[in-house]
């Protein structure tokens, strides 16, 4: 049985007065989806894909960007990619144009532990969808899948 | 030096942890175990308090369950490796000498996203303090700021384990 973590009012708001924020259990999709995960540091890369599952996705993760490019071209196919911009060898950006050059129009999240002052415009001029940063929250997340979901169908 | 580094109040609720539990193996009642619950609510509250963790650390909490029964520690002690090689790395690369200050800044960047991923909010404001100091190649600076990380690292954990060590314990209760 797993340890069950204290549960009361100090979950209550996560401090936002009163608001709670969204969590990564307020979605319920319709359709299997699936995601890729392309993180170099195996801790950050096991919390995205834990957060993932969480929400109904399957996932699966690689540690550098040639290992996704290689997943792709080899025909793998996925709903969403998380991609860090920070790899080793090849980095997020070169990583993300070389999978639009395979011609995979999926969506494709960047996720950066600093941000600059240019990164989200090389993201999206490199061919990326959406730029946060890390840890990617539930507030970023949970509308893509909604879209990705078709949730948004009748708007 | 572990002990230095529990405050004054969270060294109370390990005391009275520890009350608790001494009790409760002696078969007391439902009000040990509820205090038990408590308590740990409490370190993880004060944990948050005190800025060591942002409190959605919480969603980590969520994802663990009869699937993924250890997913806390699992990540948790995930995290203790990867900081351990990251803070080797960043020491080595400040003792050579000249500084490589890209390396530098990779190495934090890394050690960046991992704090910020497990939501430890005064190790992750560090580091952007750090970084700063090695985008101007301040040496000292990037020094100075290097031991208030790793102070901020050590204390974080301590009291990180003592947090998850209460949770076990209540865990264990609940099963008695």
């Amino acid at each position: 049985m797993a340890p069950a973590f204290p549960s009361g009012d100090d979950r209550a708001d996560f401090g936002t007065g009163g608001h709670r924020q969204f969590s990564f259990h307020d979605i319920v999709l319709r359709n299997r989806l699936t995601a890729l995960v392309v993180d170099g540091v195996d801790f950050c890369r096991l919390v995205e894909q834990g957060f993932l599952r969480s929400c109904g996705l399957e996932t699966q993760g690689v540690n550098n960007g040639d290992a996704a490019v290689e997943l792709i071209a080899s025909g793998a196919k996925f709903d969403l990619i998380i991609i860090d911009m920070f790899l080793p060898v090849m980095d997020g950006l070169e990583t993300t144009r070389r999978i639009r050059a395979l011609g995979e129009r999926c969506k494709i999240v960047g996720v950066s532990a600093y941000i600059g002052e240019n990164d989200r415009e090389a993201f999206l001029a490199a061919g990326g969808d959406v730029f946060s940063e890390k840890p990617v929250s539930p507030e970023v997340l949970i509308p893509i899948l909604r879209e990705l979901d078709g949730q948004y169908s009748n708007i | 030096m572990a002990r230095r580094m529990l405050d004054a109040s969270n060294q109370g609720l390990l005391l009275q942890f520890w009350l608790a539990t001494s009790s409760l193996s002696k078969g007391k009642t439902r009000m040990d175990r509820n205090r038990l619950q408590h308590q740990a609510a409490s370190m993880r509250r004060s944990l948050f308090d005190q800025g060591y963790l942002d409190e959605p650390f919480i969603q980590l909490e969520e994802l663990q369950d009869d699937a993924s029964p250890n997913f806390v520690q699992e990540i948790v002690t995930l995290f203790y490796t990867d900081s351990a090689r990251l803070i080797q790395n960043i020491e080595h690369a400040l003792n050579s000498r000249p500084i490589d200050f890209d390396k530098l800044d990779d190495y934090m960047h890394q050690f960046k996203g991992s704090s910020s991923s497990i939501r430890a909010k005064k190790v992750t404001n560090e580091c952007t303090v750090f970084r700063e100091y090695c985008s101007a190649e301040n040496a000292e600076g990037c020094m100075r700021s290097f031991q208030q990380v790793k102070q901020d690292y050590a204390i974080l954990r301590r009291k990180l384990e003592v947090y998850l060590q209460m949770v076990r314990q209540a865990a264990v209760s609940q099963k008695a």
